[in-house]
């Protein structure tokens, strides 16, 4: 490369940058940096910000017309102490989690472990039970479900034909939970799916050792099945239940926005969104954001330091 | 105690594909045998069958005089070792060990005592806290082998338990089974496709191919009289030389060679000889296959390896004690008692 | 002893019990998919019809519900199928490619942080969207993009869907390292590596990643709910829940044909690609 020369000396430094040689941009460092690019803006602007952000509207009280005003602790004051309607939004939130993720794994599991005895027609049985769980979060669905269990729908036009006279699920404040818990239920193929996958990962030399030591099925599963899949337990536990915590679509069609009757299905993803965008009062829906976010963190954290105790880990 | 094993006429088929044909076999009590078989032979079928993890198509098991085509694995009184261990990933190795004995309720005393006899055989005494992963592959072995020991079983299965370890780890461990055999003496059924470990170990060598018996004989009966071609082939390391025979006026001859003295019914179209049988200097009874120009020598310091071409074209691989000096070309001399002869079948044949 | 279990009662007993799983099986099929067969039948019949006839099959086959649904908002569902289409596809282009850059960078480039980076998106793979939210609608509002596609599309662009990038990593780590290796040797640079060594060998995940974005976008509600008031910018799923909301009991025939028609890329994705999905999902389930 030629270097065109004055009649001055040109000084070092402008010699050097000249001269060839890796750049900052194409050294290995800078190419990681350079490809997270996208990924770091928005883990900056649309994770990490916002949750700062958010932490610091929860002590405010901010309605989007006027600036937020600090206002301390006074909404998680009011949270625990006089809000009734985040109690019953805590309540219904923890029912729902409560029952629909153990009766959900539970049916993943049993149905995993039938379809993997090696069943003829697996692949059609398998993609049957998955269907609901693809579609499930739709609208659609929802909107289905309000009419299966309403007063004159399908549930109650089958138990017309045993003589029983169905009430209209969903709009009986002990019952709409249920209709909800049995939507969620209807979708375990998605985690049915991890089970049957590792449930495959067993060597099958491990369960003819057992046979040999004169294991019979009943020990099979019990000694070698469930302690080999607690792994995958674990994680479909933690999976659901997080999933479940952030349940909003059925919850507001079925609902109609509402959250009744009688707020039996106010979910807090929907009391938090009356709040916000309802009657706009952002400090304290930033606030009820930031609670939840604990209890989830409370609950995962939990999950993670029992798991040594109970989930076998293969390296 | 120890269990004799007779199989007959087992044929194992998967739908239209037959892949065991006619098997019999008889086992005496204490003996070793060992299946051995290129892959594909049928040696682990086989195998599986006799544990009753693969139902018998045909024919029939006995176990004691007693028929068990139908008896579940659990009550045949076998032990398995696996090619692949198969520990019980999340049991520590005194819970693997002790597994099976639970399972028949026996007191946890008992179990201790037959855990701790079996740690102690195999010395695995330090490691029964441990869980199998982290165990090397050699000592995974010998949990697995704990394992069978501890139900102190009539009948020892192995289904190639050396093939994931490594050469130096195999030998040691093929000692340590062979030690073992010695001092518990239970009738044993070992598969490998290793005819090392087949020549070594057994008592009785079962040669599989293609889903038959080839040959049943102990190693040396193997070595010294391979009954046809394939077993020739198969046993004994560097594989053995075949020359074909061909026929001229004068008699046969062996690539150039003319030897009137083989003299049979059918004419055989195979010559036999083994590296080891071979030589470059004259002895008293050896006769000359002629001078054969020297393609490659390869020096493993004990022994040397030549290989070498016929002045007709065919390939010889001698084995050499030492480190003798080879030149370009070199004569080759070989004792005729120790020639092998086959048939156009494949079949043994000797000179009248 | 020996024949106290033989394996020929055990052949009786395992066949029976094979009969009675496959009954159980298909009745449970039945039972699962039966809401679904009803709504689809519903749709094809006249509205009288829906409520009071049982059986699955209409006794005539009407196609009324589908062309009235379609046009009776304001706004036609033509209009709010095309808006969903056109969100999901450019969130799918924009997940593609963010994701699978980040992913690239965890999974094949070395540099300082890393670990903690990573670590970092996990953790974000956790995070529930409700402390997003309404920073999020903040953010947007003062930059004008309420009553736009922009804050359903843009973050899609940024790599926020951290589940894609842990997908892709997944995959990436099976592409073995010596072609990257073969790849500097002959003089690419990280991008070009990418480019025509990575993106080219990772069709299936990123298959995976295109239709579960699609299909999440196309699903989505409180994003549209919160960001989109003017009718003409609705997607399907809020013009499915205008329909309900302003059709009281009357045109449940039209709500269902609508319905129905909302699911159908989603069955039609399902239809084309279940290996790949269930495939998908079993491996984020399974390496640790």
């Amino acid at each position: 490369m030629e270097i065109a020369r004055n009649s001055d000396a040109i000084p070092l430094h402008r010699e050097r940058a000249r001269s060839k040689g890796p750049r900052w941009y194409s050294s290995p460092q800078a190419a990681g940096y350079i490809f997270l690019l996208p990924w770091g803006i928005g883990f900056l602007c649309l994770s990490l910000g916002p949750i700062l952000w958010s932490l610091y509207l929860s002590f405010t009280d901010f309605d989007l017309l006027t600036a937020p005003e600090w206002i301390g602790t006074a909404n998680y004051v009011r949270m625990f102490t006089a809000d009734t309607k985040f109690m019953t939004s805590v309540k219904v939130t923890f029912v729902y989690v409560l029952f629909s993720v153990p009766l959900k794994l539970a049916f993943a599991l049993v149905v995993a472990m039938v379809l993997n005895r090696g069943i003829r027609g697996l692949p059609l049985y398998r993609a049957l039970f998955y269907l609901p769980s693809l579609l499930g979060a739709s609208v659609a669905i929802a909107i289905l479900w309000r009419q299966l269990f309403a007063g004159n729908g399908l549930v109650n036009q089958f138990l017309a034909q045993f003589g029983i006279q169905g009430p209209s699920w969903i709009s009986n404040p002990n019952y709409s939970l249920w209709t909800l818990i049995i939507l969620a239920v209807w979708q375990f193929g998605s985690p049915m799916i991890v089970f049957l996958a590792g449930l495959r990962q067993i060597p099958a030399d491990v369960y003819e050792a057992a046979q040999i030591d004169g294991a019979g099925p009943w020990r099979q599963f019990a000694r070698i099945t469930v302690p080999l899949l607690t792994p995958v337990i674990f994680f479909n536990a933690v999976i659901q239940t997080i999933d479940a915590f952030k349940t909003f679509t059925p919850a507001f069609i079925i609902s109609n926005g509402s959250g009744g009757p009688v707020n039996s299905l106010l979910f807090y993803t929907l009391y938090l969104y009356q709040e916000a965008f309802g009657y706009f009062r952002m400090g304290y829906a930033s606030a009820l954001a930031w609670v939840l976010l604990i209890i989830i963190a409370l609950f995962t954290a939990f999950a993670f330091l029992t798991s040594r105790y109970w989930v076998h880990y293969d390296e | 105690m120890s269990s004799t094993v007779e199989l007959r006429n087992i044929t194992k088929s998967y739908g239209e594909l037959q892949v065991v044909h006619g098997i019999d076999l008889e086992i005496e009590p204490g003996e070793f045998v060992v299946f051995v078989g290129p892959s594909g032979s049928g040696k682990s079928t086989l195998l599986r069958m006799v544990a009753g993890l693969e139902k018998i198509t045909s024919g029939d098991l006995m176990i004691d005089g007693e028929k068990v085509n139908h008896v579940a694995p659990y009550e045949r009184g076998i032990a398995m070792v696996f090619q692949s261990y198969a520990l019980y990933p999340h049991m520590s190795v005194y819970k693997n060990l002790a597994f099976g004995l639970e399972t028949a309720r026996m007191s946890k005393d008992e179990i201790r005592r037959r855990v701790q006899e079996a740690a102690e055989i195999l010395q695995i005494q330090q490691l029964l806290a441990r869980k199998p992963r982290q165990l090397s592959g050699g000592q995974r072995q010998r949990v697995a082998i704990g394992r069978a020991i501890v139900r102190e079983p009539k009948l020892f299965l192995f289904d190639e338990p050396l093939s994931n370890l490594d050469a130096e780890l195999r030998v040691q461990m093929r000692v340590e089974i062979s030690k073992l055999h010695k001092r518990l003496g239970n009738t044993t059924i070992y598969v490998t496709h290793d005819q090392v470990e087949a020549m070594t170990m057994a008592d009785k060598i079962v040669v599989l191919n293609n889903g038959r018996i080839e040959q049943i004989g102990s190693p040396l009966d193997l070595y010294n009289a391979p009954s046809n071609r394939f077993v020739a082939g198969f046993i004994g390391s560097p594989k053995m030389n075949f020359l074909s025979v061909g026929q001229s006026s004068d008699g046969a001859k062996v690539g150039d060679v003319l030897m009137p003295w083989l003299v049979f019914e059918t004419l055989p179209t195979t010559f036999g000889i083994r590296p080891e049988h071979l030589s470059i200097v004259a002895g008293t009874d050896s006769t000359s296959l002629g001078t054969a120009a020297v393609d490659l020598v390869e020096s493993l310091g004990g022994q040397t390896v030549v290989y070498v071409t016929l002045p007709d074209g065919q390939p010889l691989t001698i084995l050499l004690e030492g480190q003798p000096r080879i030149s370009d070309r070199v004569e080759v001399f070989f004792d005729v008692e120790k020639a092998h002869y086959f048939d156009p079948a494949g079949r043994r044949t000797l000179p009248k | 002893m020996m024949n106290s279990a033989t394996l020929s009662d055990a052949t009786t007993r395992s066949r029976i019990v094979s009969i009675v799983v496959h009954v159980l099986l298909i009745s449970a099929s039945v039972v699962m998919i039966y809401p679904l067969l009803w709504m689809l039948s519903a749709s094809f019949r006249p509205e009288n019809e829906i409520f009071t006839s049982a059986s699955l099959l209409p006794s005539s086959f009407s196609l009324d519900s589908y062309i009235e649904g379609w046009s009776d908002l304001p706004v036609s569902f033509g209009r709010f199928f095309s808006n969903s289409f056109l969100i999901a596809i450019l969130c799918v282009g924009g997940n593609v490619v963010s994701c699978s850059l980040a992913a690239f960078a965890f999974s094949r480039l070395e540099f300082r942080g890393r670990r903690t980076l990573f670590a970092l998106m996990l953790i974000t793979l956790m995070l529930p969207y409700h402390v997003t939210l309404i920073p999020q609608y903040v953010l947007f509002r003062g930059l004008g993009w309420v009553d736009t596609f922009l804050p359903l599309v843009v973050p899609k662009f940024l790599a926020v869907d951290a589940f894609f990038i842990f997908l892709m990593v997944q995959f990436f780590r099976g592409i073995p390292k010596e072609l990257d290796e073969a790849a500097m040797m002959d003089g690419c640079s990280p991008w070009r590596i990418y480019c025509r060594v990575i993106m080219p060998l990772s069709m299936p995940v990123l298959a995976t990643a295109s239709i579960f974005t699609f299909i999440w976008t196309w699903d989505d509600f409180l994003g549209p709910l919160i960001y989109l008031n003017d009718m003409e910018q609705y997607t399907a799923m809020l013009g499915l829940r205008t329909f309900v909301d302003s059709t009281g009991v009357s045109n449940f025939g039209g709500l269902f044909a609508m319905s129905v028609l909302s699911l159908v890329p989603i069955f039609g994705f399902f239809l084309l690609f279940q290996r790949l999905l269930i495939e998908g999902i079993a491996t984020t389930g399974m390496k640790r």
